[in-house]
């Protein structure tokens, strides 16, 4: 363990609205919300990120989702690839199985939080973690909250656990 | 007592006692015994991705203290912690402050469950790996990385890890792929082009022994196959098809094969050879042709879906290849009668497919010259049948399939001895039920024989057919000509002699690609075109009886080829009952009097009378 090979992170940042949020947010929230942001965590070539099915990986930039928005540099990390690996399988078994999604409290942004806080110790911008909380703070999103609960995101990649 | 700090990388602040011992001595200065002034303790937050606890240290600890103490909370052993701190590995050597985790902070930790660092981790996560992936049923493309993980692995670490990265990301795809998430389909789709672009995949596929494994498994394989949609329209339109996937032992051969490529080869070529002594026999080659039309093409084009051109492209390519080439190279002669006119069709022609209106012309004297004007019309109304464009519109778009059959040396052969023996191949091309209703049909065609075989010779010609652009030249112009049928159906009925037996064949192969759905776009044009072609065509065949006759038996194989024929067997899809309804008279005569049990066990076996009837032998008792 005496290599200190670093590998950069970086956070893609996508907006699941295409634009449309910024745009009718004032309108249907009361607020103005840049986005619907999803994020998923790059390092080691690889991109991954919390959805329903589970802690998912794909190549960067090839979930459905297209290229990401915006790119933050999150730093650089000594965890190497395996140990990272590791890491986010127990993750998969704890915290981040399947079926512990939720839009809400529990989604791809606290997933990208996490490992970005485990890779660099930097949390992500705060405005991505802060969404839920922004939504459920307007009257709408209260009134929209039992059904957005229920939805689960999925937007592509793959189980790194390699089932489902 | 003052000590002097050593520039002992286990300590940084203070540390006296430690300065006195040297290296970190875990037995001192531990466990919260604030034996100095300095040594404060901090409370640090231990997160692994399980829990987390709070643990006093320190703040002058080394990083082997800390993982003692870890150690003995978590119950794991100190090897096995791995601490991460802002991105940094926390090693043995260092100090907690060092790293300037200070109380109140987090740091991360993964409790290795691999016992070996390095290269014997990786190997073990990617076997870990491989085995799940053995386990996932519907993945046989999920085995593809793990086999490239597995053939990958004896580098360095560094360079090892990112290829099971690899391994897991594509493996842990593709076993996405059964479980039928929106992804499925392009995952899918990914993989085939993958595979397709790069054949020595599949042999590396099929060398993984997992993948061998599975298919060793008959139960498992005929699951996966019948699973696919295409195979299942395939297995209702032939029940041939389902009997054979139903008989273990021909499946076991089959994956035998599939696993051994030479095998597989060679399995071909006595295939080849057995076939070319049907060929010689009269009534023979007729149902080898109806072999091939029924069965192999449809299955070849939905495996294409499925296998990548590989295995299937051999079956595509031979034994009735026999019928492809008097129907392909009838397509040749095409252009000619209307060389001058077809120029100008081009032009008119509603292009499902692209082309210059230049090449048409290009292409009309070389490629029709040797065969004549008369064969032009045979050719002409083969060309317009639907099925036809379909599977020329396949063809231009994957020449690869144009070549493969070309260039099997089955193919070649029997070419060279057509071509060498006109007599047999008049014999063979009379016999072809194509001809059967039409004599004048068959005059044309004994006339333009010698030619024609020449013809199959000429590599000017092989070229045109390999060429996608010809391809798309001849389609177009096809088109041109249908279109002329709606607008001048007084000039169609002298084409319609040669059309409409030529839409028989033509029809049943076109309707098997363009039946098959998904993956093949140029069937779903194939498909729409079809509309007008059936409607055009009773009209210009109004003056035949005959020729009613046959259009109506053609559009009839449409219905029973599915969506290529869509257009004209649009009224025909079935209730299973009525589809089988034969054969549940025949069942019922023979004695098994549970019409649900018959419909079922004929539902299942795709109609196959045979399957079904063990099927409710097995479920039955007596």
């Amino acid at each position: 363990m005496d290599q200190t090979e670093s590998y950069p992170v970086q956070l893609y940042i996508y907006d699941m609205s295409r634009g449309m949020a910024r745009q009718l947010s004032p309108v249907m929230l009361g607020r103005q919300l840049d986005g619907i942001w999803h994020t998923a965590i790059v390092i080691h070539g690889k991109e991954f990120f919390f959805v329903g099915q589970g802690i998912n990986n794909c190549p960067p930039g090839s979930t459905p989702l297209g290229q990401p928005g915006s790119v933050v540099d999150l730093g650089s990390t000594e965890v190497s690839a395996e140990l990272f690996m590791e890491y986010l399988m127990s993750l998969a078994v704890s915290t981040y199985g399947r079926d512990t999604y939720n839009l809400f409290e529990h989604n791809c942004n606290t997933f990208s939080d996490e490992v970005a806080q485990f890779l660099t110790g930097k949390k992500i911008p705060s405005y991505i973690t802060d969404l839920p909380s922004d939504v459920l703070s307007t009257p709408f999103g209260q009134i929209l909250r039992p059904l957005l609960d229920s939805i689960v995101v999925n937007p592509g990649g793959s189980n790194i656990t390699g089932q489902r | 007592m003052t000590r002097k700090l050593t520039p002992d990388p286990s300590c940084s602040i203070g540390g006296v006692k430690m300065a006195d011992q040297g290296a970190a001595d875990p037995g001192n200065n531990n466990n919260n015994k604030p034996e100095e002034a300095e040594g404060t303790i901090i409370k640090v937050t231990v997160k692994t991705p399980k829990d987390k606890e709070e643990i006093a240290i320190a703040e002058d600890a080394s990083v082997t203290q800390f993982k003692e103490e870890i150690s003995r909370r978590f119950k794991a052993k100190q090897d096995q912690l791995v601490l991460i701190f802002a991105g940094k590995i926390l090693k043995d050597g260092d100090s907690l402050s060092q790293h300037g985790i200070k109380d109140g902070l987090t740091v991360h930790l993964v409790i290795k469950t691999a016992q070996k660092a390095g290269d014997g981790g990786s190997t073990s996560a990617s076997s870990s790996t491989s085995t799940q992936a053995g386990n996932s049923p519907a993945s046989s493309p999920g085995i593809n990385p793990s086999s490239s993980a597995g053939s990958t692995g004896t580098d360095a670490p560094n360079t090892q890890t990112p290829n099971i990265l690899t391994g897991f990301g594509d493996l842990a795809g593709l076993s996405g792929m059964g479980m039928g998430s929106a992804n499925f389909m392009e995952l899918q789709q990914q993989m085939q082009r993958q595979l397709m672009s790069n054949p020595e995949m599949l042999s590396q596929i099929m060398e993984n022994p997992l993948v061998q494994n599975m298919m060793s498994n008959p139960d498992l394989m005929r699951q996966m196959i019948m699973a696919n949609p295409q195979m299942q329209t395939l297995m209702e339109r032939n029940p041939e098809i389902s009997h054979m996937l139903n008989n273990p032992e021909l499946m076991r051969q089959t994956m035998e094969l599939a696993r051994n490529p030479a095998m597989m080869q060679e399995m071909m070529r006595n295939q080849d050879r057995a076939l070319s002594n049907l060929e010689s026999i009269p009534g023979g080659y007729n149902a080898l042709r109806r072999m091939y039309t029924d069965i192999q093409e449809p299955m070849f084009s939905a495996a294409r879906e499925q296998f990548g051109n590989n295995p299937f492209s051999a079956l595509g390519g031979n034994s009735e290849s026999g019928a492809q080439p008097s129907r392909t190279e009838n397509r040749e002669p095409l252009p000619n009668p209307w060389g001058p006119q077809n120029s100008s069709n081009p032009s008119e022609s509603g292009g499902a497919t692209t082309g210059s209106t230049s090449t048409p012309g290009g292409t009309n004297p070389s490629v029709s010259n040797p065969l004549g004007i008369n064969a032009g019309s045979l050719g002409n109304g083969m060309f317009n049948s639907p099925g036809m464009q379909s599977l020329m519109q396949q063809i231009s778009e994957n020449p690869q399939l144009m070549q493969n059959m070309l260039s099997a040396p089955y193919m070649r052969s029997m070419m060279q001895s057509l071509s060498q023996n006109p007599e047999l191949a008049s014999q063979v091309l009379m016999n072809n039920p194509l001809f059967a209703g039409n004599p004048q049909l068959q005059d044309q065609f004994r006339s333009q024989l010698p030619i024609f075989l020449q013809q199959m010779q000429n590599p000017e010609a092989m070229g045109v057919m390999t060429n996608p652009r010809a391809m798309q030249a001849l389609m177009q112009i096809q088109q041109g000509l249908q279109t002329l049928q709606t607008e001048a159906p007084g000039l169609m009925p002298s084409l319609m002699t040669g059309g409409l037996p030529g839409g028989g064949p033509g029809g049943v192969p076109g309707g098997g690609p363009g039946g098959v759905p998904g993956g093949v776009p140029g069937g779903v044009p194939g498909g729409g075109l079809p509309t007008d072609n059936p409607a055009s065509s009773p009209g210009g065949a109004g003056t035949n009886a005959a020729q009613q006759q046959l259009m109506q038996q053609m559009l009839q194989m449409f219905a029973g080829g599915g969506g290529g024929g869509g257009g004209g067997g649009g009224g025909l899809p079935q209730t299973p009952e009525v589809r089988f309804q034969s054969q549940l008279d025949q069942l019922s005569s023979m004695g098994f009097i549970n019409p649900e049990a018959n419909l079922q066990a004929l539902i299942a076996t795709g109609g196959d009378i045979n399957a079904a009837i063990e099927r409710l032998l097995g479920s039955q008792p007596s």
